[in-house]
């Protein structure tokens, strides 16, 4: 029997052959790809292959069990509609780093020890930048070093604690961890990838500069790994919990102040990946299974409203909302979707983030966490306060300046087979159900208070909405968030190096050019140093006692003071060979 | 067109509330559970402390667009 092969690697090598391909073949090999990963990964079995002994410990490079699965399959099936998206862009370099970046995501997923998951995980890093760096501006650029360095951060904590857990545990294996130090530093290495407050801003700032199809790849993958791997190492965490609770109140605040579109929608990342993080720091079967198929309802919801946005700059090149409005009328089916997702991503009944929000907010209560399950509410409201100011803003407000088409027939694809998926799960979440982590839960959600009570949250935040709209009009402006102290902290070393540090070296510089020209010179006769510093404390001496004394008169010349005496020369020449005639006539 | 969607949606949101009298939480845990149409409560409260916070943060920390540059 074949045996299964690691989807990852059908991505990685996958890459490598792009650029053999061209026109229509290429887009039919870069669809295929995908594909084949699916049906690999229908055939792989729980149990743990692909292993290899390196330095006396086990590179597992597919463990499989039904957490890993339903990650994979998510995964793969997110990839191959983000590339039927992108189906159109013509460079090769773009699709290399997007199938690199969708490859080591599936990596980290199936990696069964914590080497190869941190291989995985920096490769993942690497190439995500460039799916920033494609856009090719100079805000890009800016970005993806600023996104670079965050994650090189994240990356060098997460060694640490690896390095330091494998020496005191003598393992490597992907298990719960134990409170220590390792802990804290791996904590911090998963928590920057999960966008965890204040380590967050490397999202808002790089995402909503990526390329238009890289963003949809850029919203799915490092997030959900990071997430992915609280749940294989620290779920059931206190901390986590609430730091999810905090996360999806925090990401609705910034997000509703946002004018570029994007921003808005990298900000409820940070808020929708809360509600993953609180699941899995809840820590119970139901919460579990809750982040988990919020994981799965949120790449398809989240990337539908990353490829409904990157239609509209797409087609009109406009970003902000002040700038958008009545797309409505030209772009009818950009607008179904977008609506569509952002029903979706509110938790309307008969989308698919209905069942997992409504999982995880259900689970704070049967774990007895009455502020969690507040900050999740109060987060649901401004979730849809935010995509009723979005949607409104970009496509219903009146725009007599605007006119548009639709996107690309690939995009339009794309995004209506992504908008049937949140409908379909929405409406027949057994299917999701069943390939949860935890296999025996029961969890009904559409119970008649849980419908009524999210229609009517609905209607008197939308009430609320009209009432307050003057209050979150976009406007052109920057909101400040924690990269303001990262950045004049940034500032502040540069300015520490160049001005203070630099005038230090430049100093230090001189000085030991002049030791080092003094040593020069006397070394190339050293018989008179004794004298020269004689003569010149000597000097030092007699003009300080001078000028304290106030006898100013000038210094009589002494010949003898600065003349070398040659009397010093001949007696140790003298001395020489007196001690060379000794040693030769007596040995 | 616009205004008689704004109504309807105030009209439907006010019914809503005696509505909730009708309707019993599956599972009340919290004290507030028990408290009828208490989403209605949660909405506007919520969209009350949102709007507050988004207004205190614009506050201090709106600045204009190229303020990194």
């Amino acid at each position: 029997m074949i045996k299964a092969i690691p989807p990852a690697f059908f991505f990685i090598l996958g890459a490598m052959l792009i650029p053999f391909f061209k026109g229509k073949l290429k887009q039919v090999y870069i669809l295929v790809v995908p594909a084949v990963a699916f049906l690999d990964i229908l055939y792989l079995t729980p149990g743990t292959s692909w292993v290899y002994n390196f330095l006396g410990y086990d590179l597992i490079f597919c463990q499989v069990d039904r957490l890993s699965l339903v990650v994979g399959y998510i995964f793969i099936i997110i990839g191959f509609l983000a590339i039927l998206y992108s189906l159109h862009v013509k460079q090769d370099g773009q699709h290399i780093a997007a199938f690199l970046y969708v490859g080591s995501s599936l990596g980290v997923v199936f990696a069964g020890d914590l080497f190869s998951l941190f291989a995985f995980w920096e490769i993942m890093a690497v190439t995500s930048v460039f799916l920033i760096w494609f856009q090719k501006d100079k805000e890009s650029l800016n970005a993806g070093f600023r996104y670079i360095l965050m994650h090189i951060f994240g990356g060098c904590s997460l060694l640490a604690g690896i390095i330091i857990y494998t020496v005191s545990k003598g393992s490597i294996s992907v298990v719960q961890m134990q409170p220590g130090f390792a802990y804290w530093l791996i904590l911090i290495g998963f928590g920057l990838n999960t966008a965890f407050i204040p380590i967050h801003t490397w999202l808002p700032d790089a995402y909503p500069k990526g390329t238009i199809t890289g963003s949809v790849f850029l919203s799915v993958f490092t997030t959900k790994t990071g997430v992915y791997a609280l749940a294989r190492c620290f779920a059931g965490t206190d901390f986590i919990a609430y730091m999810g609770g905090i996360m999806a109140v925090y990401g609705v605040i910034f997000a509703l102040l946002q004018n570029d579109a994007r921003r808005l929608l990298a900000y409820h990342i940070v808020s929708q990946v809360g509600y993953m993080v609180a699941g899995i720091g809840i820590g119970t079967a139901l919460s579990v299974n809750g982040g988990i198929a919020h994981v799965f309802n949120h790449i398809l919801y989240k990337a539908l409203l990353f490829m409904s946005m990157g239609s509209v700059i797409y087609m009109t090149g406009k970003r902000k909302l002040t700038e958008m409005g009545g797309l409505a009328k030209f772009m009818p089916v950009t607008c179904v979707v977008f609506l569509i997702a952002a029903l979706s991503i509110s938790g309307a009944p008969g989308f698919n983030g209905f069942v997992s929000k409504g999982m995880i907010i259900a689970s704070a209560v049967e774990a007895h966490m009455p502020v969690l399950e507040l900050m999740l509410i109060l987060a649901s409201v401004g979730t849809f306060l935010s995509f009723v100011k979005l949607g409104y803003f970009a496509f219903f407000t009146k725009n007599p300046e605007i006119s548009s088409r639709e996107a690309p027939f690939n995009m339009q694809l794309s995004m209506i087979l992504t908008a049937f998926s949140c409908v379909f799960i929405g409406l027949y979440p057994k299917i999701l159900f069943d390939i949860l982590p935890y296999s025996v839960i029961h969890y009904h959600p559409f119970t008649p208070s849980h419908i009524f009570g999210v229609i009517q949250l609905f209607m008197l935040a939308g009430v609320a909405f009209i009432l307050a709209k003057a209050m979150v009009v976009p406007h052109r402006a920057t909101i400040l968030d924690f990269d303001y102290f990262y950045r004049m902290g940034g500032r502040g070393l540069i300015w520490l190096s160049t001005v203070p540090m630099s005038s230090f070296r430049s100093t230090l510089q001189v000085r030991f050019s002049r030791a080092v020209y003094i040593i020069a010179r006397l070394a190339k006769n050293p018989i008179p140093i004794l004298e020269i510093i004689t003569a010149y404390v000597y000097l030092r001496i007699t003009k300080g006692v001078r000028y304290v004394s106030g006898f100013s008169s000038g210094e009589t010349y002494d010949e003898d003071l600065y003349r070398r005496p040659i009397g010093v020369g001949v007696l140790l020449a003298i001395i020489f060979l007196f001690t060379f005639a000794l040693i030769y006539f007596i040995f | 067109m616009r205004k008689m969607l704004k109504g309807l949606l105030i009209l439907l949101a006010v019914l809503s509330i005696p509505v909730g009298f009708f309707i019993k939480h599956e599972h009340a845990v919290f004290f507030w559970d028990k408290i009828p149409s208490i989403e209605a409560i949660f909405g506007v409260i919520g969209a009350f402390l949102l709007i507050l916070a988004t207004a205190i943060l614009s506050s201090f920390a709106q600045k204009k667009e190229d303020f990194y540059d």
